[in-house]
This record gives structure tokens, sequence and C-alpha cells, in this order.
């Protein structure tokens, strides 16, 4: 299936780097703290091979924020954080002395904003890198246990291949880890790959 | 401003295999006469302009190893005369002055004519 | 649909590419103070006499160039744009919470522009906050006892039920006091059920005093019965807390003619430590333990370990 080689992973790599670098330029004015956000790893997988192993998902509850877009390819991308540690996380940004039973009240918009400013960079460093433009739903925020989250995936017979990015997020000395999952469609996934090959052929 | 023709050095250290390339593709076709070598960490980057000092080195920040800002501040201590530019994707307020303290400049990813244009204009006038 | 517009309880308007205001709906009028015709044409930022927030005017600049949607939470951002809640009477008017979207739209000439839609997040935050406030008073009247303000009955047995899971599964010594203040149905007939209350009062204090870990608790059991849970205790240590615990009342030398003891208020104190197992009961063997003090004589402590063996191990 997967017709990815090192060179396109590589640039693709090189995409969601500039795109974490944004997203932690945006964070760190809210925060006004230095953030960090790396992405160490990409891996593009049929949506069948998924499991909480390929995404290092335990036992809890995670928040999921979602958005479609639409453009040169479909996809919905998903980023997945457990919850106590994006509770954590939406409490540091926001700088008080809250605890975590008041911060659930403003999980829901915080968590949704957090995930628009990672999915945005992304999107929007991609749109820059492969010159394209891509269309976007405002975002949407569910949790949910790794198990259900997973299943959903699983069943959306749409969308055979996920392309899976581990992100690394720390703020303020706190740190965690998340995933970010493309969902795609076959043809999304060529489409992908073609606009990698066009930006390719013009450096080599 | 007079454009310097003399054959320059150039050092590209980036652990992305593509950053190298659109790197390498955008100086070559402004200053097709310079000679590139690539590293692919800052250690690489640290032993190699020991044998082959370059005029110029563009260094990335986020590699396996030690930090591209580490490897510049080694690498300048030794070799002040190469000029340096420190290419990120991320450009908050401690990498850009961390950059200048090491008397180079912090310029934000991705590679693009206009990013190159800045870089080959800072290792045209600084001193 | 202009009329659909200004009859929305929301905050809508739409700027150009160059940040110029095309559309100002009647609710952002009314809590920018800005009129419509002084808003139409004029670049967003300028309009207000108060600053826009710098993330504001970031978020819009992204959405007209990547015509990516974006959110602005309350939580991280409280109120980006000056506007303000509109009261009738003459108070200062307070700057209002809100919730921001950005979308990129197509416009008829097909530029790009962006509607930002506003809503007031104050009242939500104001009832999330009567709500919790609330229910932290509704949580605190049905864990506390009324009179001594240390926990009640109800708090005991749940709280109970969890140390003893705790330690069973961590394997450490948990402690339970049972606590009687001696003769304390003839100080009520003597002195009277006020001075009843009040000594029941100042013997919960003393007890309470007596703690300092975070992980112990005091309860009210029954009327004059006291009950306290402690982890991790050597079986010695728990019998000299016992001891601590007698003379704090002891202490308090608060008079009791009717007493046949003293002649002031006393307590027995009965003590079970001991690694809870599968059918063992702690709070039985420290209620035997509290039955063999009184018969002892009262004021005074009786130490049990939860089993024999443990009892065998410690002498």
């Amino acid at each position: 299936m997967n017709n990815l080689s090192d060179l396109h992973i590589d640039a693709l790599a090189e995409v969601f780097s500039i795109g974490a670098g944004r997203a932690a330029l945006s964070l760190s004015e809210i925060v006004g703290d230095e953030v960090r956000i790396s992405v160490p790893s990409i891996q593009v997988i049929n949506s069948k091979d998924i499991n909480s192993a390929t995404l290092l998902l335990n036992d809890g509850r995670f928040g999921a924020v979602s958005q479609y877009f639409s453009g040169p390819f479909n996809a919905e991308a998903v980023l997945l954080f457990a919850e106590d540690q994006a509770l954590k996380i939406v409490g540091d940004m926001m700088g008080s002395q809250m605890s975590i039973e008041e911060l659930a009240e403003f999980e829901h918009e915080a968590m949704c904003e957090l995930g628009n400013i990672i999915l945005n960079a992304c999107l929007s460093a991609m749109a820059d890198i492969f010159e394209f433009t891509l269309e976007s739903s405002l975002p949407d925020y569910t949790v949910a246990s790794a198990d259900e989250i997973l299943h959903r995936l699983k069943t959306n017979s749409n969308q055979p291949y996920v392309m899976v990015l581990h992100i690394d997020l720390t703020i303020e000395k706190r740190h965690t880890a998340g995933n970010l999952v493309f969902l795609l469609s076959s043809s999304s996934l060529d489409s992908l790959i073609s606009h990698v090959d066009q930006f390719l052929g013009k450096i080599s | 401003m007079p454009v310097d023709n003399s054959i320059k050095k150039l050092l590209i250290v980036d652990d992305s295999k593509v950053s190298r390339m659109l790197i390498r593709t955008h100086i070559l076709a402004q200053r097709p006469e310079w000679i590139i070598s690539e590293a692919v960490c800052g250690e690489e980057a640290i032993a190699l302009v020991d044998n082959d000092l370059p005029d110029y080195c563009t260094m990335d920040i986020n590699m396996p190893g030690i930090q591209g800002t580490d490897a510049a501040e080694q690498i300048l201590s030794k070799h002040p005369s190469i000029k340096t530019v420190i290419f990120s994707a991320n450009i908050q307020e401690t990498h850009q002055t961390r950059a200048r303290s090491l008397g180079t400049i912090l310029v934000a990813k991705p590679v693009t004519e206009k990013s190159i244009a800045l870089t080959l204009d800072f290792f045209a006038t600084s001193q | 649909m202009n009329d659909i517009c200004n009859t929305l309880n929301l905050g809508v308007c739409a700027v150009d590419a160059e940040g110029k205001v095309l559309l100002w709906n009647d609710w952002i009028a009314k809590h920018s103070g800005v009129k419509e015709t002084d808003a139409l044409n004029k670049p967003l930022e300028q309009i207000f006499s108060e600053p826009v927030s710098p993330s504001f005017l970031a978020a819009l600049k992204n959405t007209l160039t990547y015509r990516l949607p974006v959110v602005l939470s309350t939580a991280l951002h409280r109120s980006p744009l000056p506007l303000h809640n509109v009261s009738g009477t003459n108070q200062q008017p307070s700057r209002m919470y809100q919730s921001i979207t950005i979308t990129p739209i197509q416009s008829q000439r097909d530029e790009s522009c962006c509607l930002i839609q506003v809503t007031d997040s104050s009242t939500s935050i104001k009832r999330e906050k009567m709500l919790r406030a609330h229910s932290e008073i509704l949580k605190k009247e049905a864990t506390t006892d009324g009179l001594t303000d240390i926990c009640n009955r109800r708090f005991f047995d749940a709280h109970y039920e969890m140390a003893v899971a705790d330690a069973k599964r961590q394997k450490y010594p948990l402690s339970i006091f049972m606590i009687d203040i001696d003769f304390f149905k003839s100080y009520n007939d003597y002195y009277g059920h006020v001075a009843g209350d009040d000594v029941i009062k100042r013997v919960a204090d003393a007890l309470k005093s007596q703690l300092s870990r975070a992980t112990d608790i005091v309860a009210r059991y029954g009327g004059e019965e006291f009950v306290l849970v402690m982890p991790n205790l050597p079986q010695q240590v728990a019998k000299q807390f016992a001891e601590k615990l007698r003379s704090a009342v002891f202490n308090l030398a608060m008079p009791h003619i009717k007493s046949q003891t003293l002649k002031q208020i006393t307590i027995s104190v009965g003590v079970c430590t001991g690694i809870p197992e599968n059918d063992n009961n702690l709070l039985n063997k420290a209620d035997t333990a509290l039955y063999q003090a009184k018969v002892k004589g009262r004021n005074q402590c009786v130490c049990l370990p939860l089993s024999e063996a443990e009892e065998y191990l410690e002498q």
C-alpha cells in the first residue's frame, strides 16, 4: 500500500516541524513563556492496523479535537491528548490557581482552541510548502476512552489510511505527549503524495 | 550593494535531507559557483569545520544530539570568522535572543526565496 | 437579511481582506458603543477607543491569510475586544467576557473576507460560579457535623471504606480510634443539654487539634462518641497517640461533679491497629478495645492488634 519513501517522510516531517514551530510561537504569545513542540515521529499505516500500541495510548480518557478539511485532498485531523494532562496544560495556560474541577468548566472551549492552534499551524505549513489551499471546519471536542476513539477511527471505512504524528508539548516545564492523526482516503493519500513529489521535484 | 562573485564555501547543517536540499537549491540559484558541504547534526558540523573551514554556515536548531545553537556556539568560539545563520521554525523570543548573543541571526523556516535573500544579505554585510 | 443579523443575540461582524469592516450588527454596536455608520469601511482595530488584543489581530490575520477558522476561548483570552455589558443603571459598564470564532467566507466579488462571531460568556461564567458555590455548600453540609464542624458519620462511613481498601492494597497498617466521653448522660442530666453540647464541641476541638497529617480524620460517630482514622502508624505509636488524646481532653479540666472517675470530663479510648485482610474488622475490634477501657475504670486507653499474630509480634 504505502508508497511513501524515506524522502517523502522526511519532507512531511520538515513540514510538520515547521507547523509545530508556528504553533509553539502562537501558544507562547498566549502564555507569555517559552513553549516547545516537536514532532518526533511520523508514520502512515492502514487504519485497520491502528491500535493503542501504535498510538501509545493507555487506559485513561482522551480529549480529541477534530477538524475536517478539504482542498486538494480531504481528511479528518484529530488531535489526541490524555485528558488529565490536557487539563493541567490548559490550567498552566490560564495561569491561575484554579483547581482541576474548576478547570473542567472551561475545558471544552479551551481544548478546542489549543487543538485549533496546533491543527491550523500544521495545515498552514503544508499550504505554504506544498503551495495549495485547504478549507477547514471549526474544531470539535470530545472526551472518550482510547477504545471508543480507536473504534471510531477503524470503522471509518471511507478512510483506510491514517497518518499518525507523535507530538511532544512542553509549557513551563510541564510536559505532555499527544498524537495528531490524519484520516485519509486512498485518493487523498495519493493526492498528498503527488504534492510531496511535485515539491521534491523542484529541489532535487 | 556590490555582489561578491568570489567562490565561497557554505556548510549546511540540518538533520532533514529535504531541508538541506531546499537550502542548497535556493542558494545555488543565487550563487551557482559556491561550494556546498552538508552535516546532519551538530557533532558532525563541529568535526567538519576543523578539517575544511567554510566561509558561511546555516544551522538548524532541533536536531538529534546537541542543539544547533549549542553547536554554533562551539564552532564560533573556535572559528569566529564563519558567518552563521540559524534556521528554525521556532522563532520565539528565547531563540532570537540566543541567536543574537552568538552574533548570528535567526531566520524563520520554511526556507523560501525570501529567507535565502535575508541569509545572503547577512553573509554579505555582517562583520 | 439585515433584520435577521440585527435580531441575533450575538455579535456579528465581517471584514474584508484588508481588515476593513463590511458588516456590523446591532448587538456589537450596542456593546461597543460604536454605531454601524461609524464602523463601516474602517479597519477593525481603529474603530474602538481602546486597543484590540494582539492575539485577536494575529488570529484575524491568520484567517485572512490561510483561510482556516479560528477559535478564541474565554478561558485563554477573557476579553479580546473592547466590548462592555450594558446595564440599565448608571453603573460603570463592565468589560464583557467573550468567546469568539473567526471563519473565512467568500464575498460576492470572490474576495477573501472573514466572519467574526462574538458571544457573551459572562452569564455562563456567572452561572457556573453560582452553581459551583452552591454545590460546595451542599457538599460541606453533607459531610460535616453541624454541632462540632468535624466530619459526620456519613463522611466517616465512606472514608473508612476507602481507607481500609487502600491499606489492604498497599499493605500498610491502619489505626482506628473509638472514643467515648465518660458518664456523659449524667453530665447532660445535671448540667443540661446546652452545656452538654458545649462539652461535645470542646472535646471535638481538642481531638482535632492533635491531628497534623492530611491523611488523618476525626469524625463524630454518634451522640458522645468519636472516631479517628489514621493510616501508617506502628502499633506502639498508635498507643502513645491514644494517650495523647486522653490527656488533651483531661487537660481541658472541665468540671463534672457527677462523674464517678475524677469529677471532671474524661474520655475512654479504644484503638485497633493492623493491616486489613479479608474478614477481620478494625472497627469492631476498636469498639471491643473501647469496651475494655470502660470496664477497666474509664479515663484510659486500650490498644488491641487486629490479629493474634500481630499481638504475638508486638511482644
